[in-house]
């Protein structure tokens, strides 16, 4: 079953086209790496993906057309992605803990519940300790895993990072990496971008590159 | 510290803006009552030739005859060679009006009764009259105007409350709808801080009427003017919630409604 599908997908700003006519599919329970060097617009298709930018030519995520869909469709979409951001985009005026309970207090949890859930998963990414600490107390990398962190715990559909092991040493790195494959094994896909492919990497996956204005299906 | 700052804003334009609108109140109902005073003790005699029993004029609120035999029999003991009984005396009416008239309306009416063929005289006290109506007239449009330069006012720091909001609280609410919030979670934040602040709003406007109201000076001029006034203080406070809460509700939905 088809999660994702572009076809003769154009994506641009103002300032210029920067996704031309590409054609490509995901799959349910897909994990994908999406590559292509800085500025060859693996950012720009994921604002497309989650509906920050409207593409032209055909978009469609689950059901619904990414060019025509409604705020309201949009806004349920959403409940069902997970995204780390390469910025991160954690609220400042909100502690790590709150962070990343957000997509469960706008699942409606029971905030006793969303507070053990949000434990849990720091606890994975590492980040027990930082709980009660603001994001700009912590460091770049720290800030990429909380996000992560909020990026897995509601066990959305699929899970959109862009870059999310840039920052990290090795070991962070493998430990991120492990978190997404297990979110995978869950029937979770994933969509990773990043400059290149992981040199060593036990799973199947499907690669998607970007170059030159085009998104090519590689495997 | 913090809270005041963020809060002091909304709660001063807030507290202006309501307590302008209960201030306009009382001062109107106060002017009511006492033009109503005035009306009561203020009439017009006319001096008829005959008997007249209704007037249908919109403006007179009833017209009583005035008895005169107290004053017949006095001039009769007076001058005891005049037989005042065969006399053909006049009538004599008090006119009561509905309102204070303004000196204009005042010489209307009178040219308009002086056209009737039975009305011989007309009295009225003019003057005083019309200082008195001028000097309600100017209270009303200074009430009305420190009423608007107070909304206005309030209205100017409203609007500078909502673009200190949209840069405090636009990152948060942005992200929170790139993770699919609802309209109300998106906003939960700014909602509890305009309820908040519309409860404190209002309680500070309303002791500082109550406050106002009960001072010695405050009943004394009451008193002078001769005029019971009752406040529905639940009434007012009722009112006063609902504009309350309209103006910081509408305010902080504006916020999370408009992008940045
Ligand atoms: N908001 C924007 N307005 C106009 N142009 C933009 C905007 N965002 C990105 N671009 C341009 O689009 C192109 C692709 O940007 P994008 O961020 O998608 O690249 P990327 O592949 O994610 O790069 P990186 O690996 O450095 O993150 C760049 O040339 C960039 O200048
Ligand atoms: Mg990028």
């Amino acid at each position: 079953m088809n999660l994702v599908k572009a076809n003769n997908l154009t994506l641009a700003y103002n300032s210029g086209v920067i996704i031309k006519e590409s054609t490509f599919t995901i799959n349910e329970g897909d994990f994908v790496f999406l590559t292509g060097v800085s500025g060859s617009g693996k950012t720009t298709l994921i604002k497309a993906m989650y509906g920050e930018i409207k593409p032209k030519g055909l978009l469609q995520i689950g059901p619904y057309n990414m060019g025509t869909i409604s705020k309201s469709k949009l806004t349920k979409l959403r409940r069902h992605m997970g995204i780390v951001f390469q910025d991160y985009k954690l609220i400042p005026e909100w502690n790590i803990l709150r962070n990343v309970m957000l997509p469960l207090f706008i699942k409606g949890y029971d905030k006793k519940i969303a507070e053990q859930k949000a434990l849990e998963v720091l606890k994975k990414v590492k980040l027990s300790h930082k709980i009660d600490k603001f994001p700009a107390e912590l460091s770049g990398g720290e800030q990429q895993r909380a996000a992560i962190a909020r990026a897995i715990i509601h066990s959305p559909a699929i899970i959109l990072a862009d870059e999310p092991i840039s920052g990290l040493d090795e070991y962070s790195a493998s430990l991120v990496m492990d978190l997404f494959i297990m979110a995978n094994k869950m029937g979770i896909t994933v969509l990773i971008a990043s400059h290149s492919l992981p040199g060593d990497f036990n799973i199947s996956y499907k690669h998607l590159h970007i170059e030159k204005g085009k998104i090519y299906e590689l495997s | 510290m913090n809270y005041l700052k963020s809060h002091i804003t909304l709660i001063l334009a807030l507290v202006s803006i309501l307590l302008s609108i209960f201030l306009f109140r009382i001062f109107n109902k106060i002017l009511f009552l006492y033009e109503k005073n005035i009306v009561n003790n203020y009439s017009i005699v006319i001096v008829s030739t005959s008997k007249i029993e209704n007037l249908n004029y919109p403006e007179i609120e009833k017209i009583t005859p005035i008895d005169i035999k107290d004053q017949i029999q006095r001039l009769q003991q007076k001058y005891k060679n005049i037989d005042f009984s065969k006399i053909d005396l006049p009538y004599f009416y008090k006119l009561t009006l509905k309102k204070l008239p303004s000196p204009k309306k005042l010489e209307k009416l009178k040219e308009r009764l002086k056209q009737k063929a039975f009305v011989k005289r007309i009295l009225t006290h003019s003057s005083s009259q019309t200082k008195i109506y001028n000097l309600l007239m100017l209270l009303k449009i200074l009430t009305k105007m420190f009423m608007v330069i107070v909304g206005v006012l309030g209205f100017l720091l409203i609007v500078k409350q909502l673009e200190v909001w949209k840069l405090s609280h636009s990152e948060r609410m942005y992200i929170m709808e790139l993770f699919g919030a609802p309209f109300w979670l998106k906003g939960a934040a700014l909602f509890k801080i305009a309820i908040l602040d519309s409860l404190i709003a209002i309680i500070l406007t309303v002791s500082f009427v109550y406050f106002i109201t009960n001072s010695f000076l405050f009943t004394k001029i009451i008193s002078d003017l001769n005029i019971i006034l009752q406040i529905d203080y639940i009434k007012e406070f009722l009112l006063l919630l609902v504009i309350s809460f309209s103006i910081s509700l509408i305010s902080s939905i504006i916020v999370v409604v408009s992008k940045k």
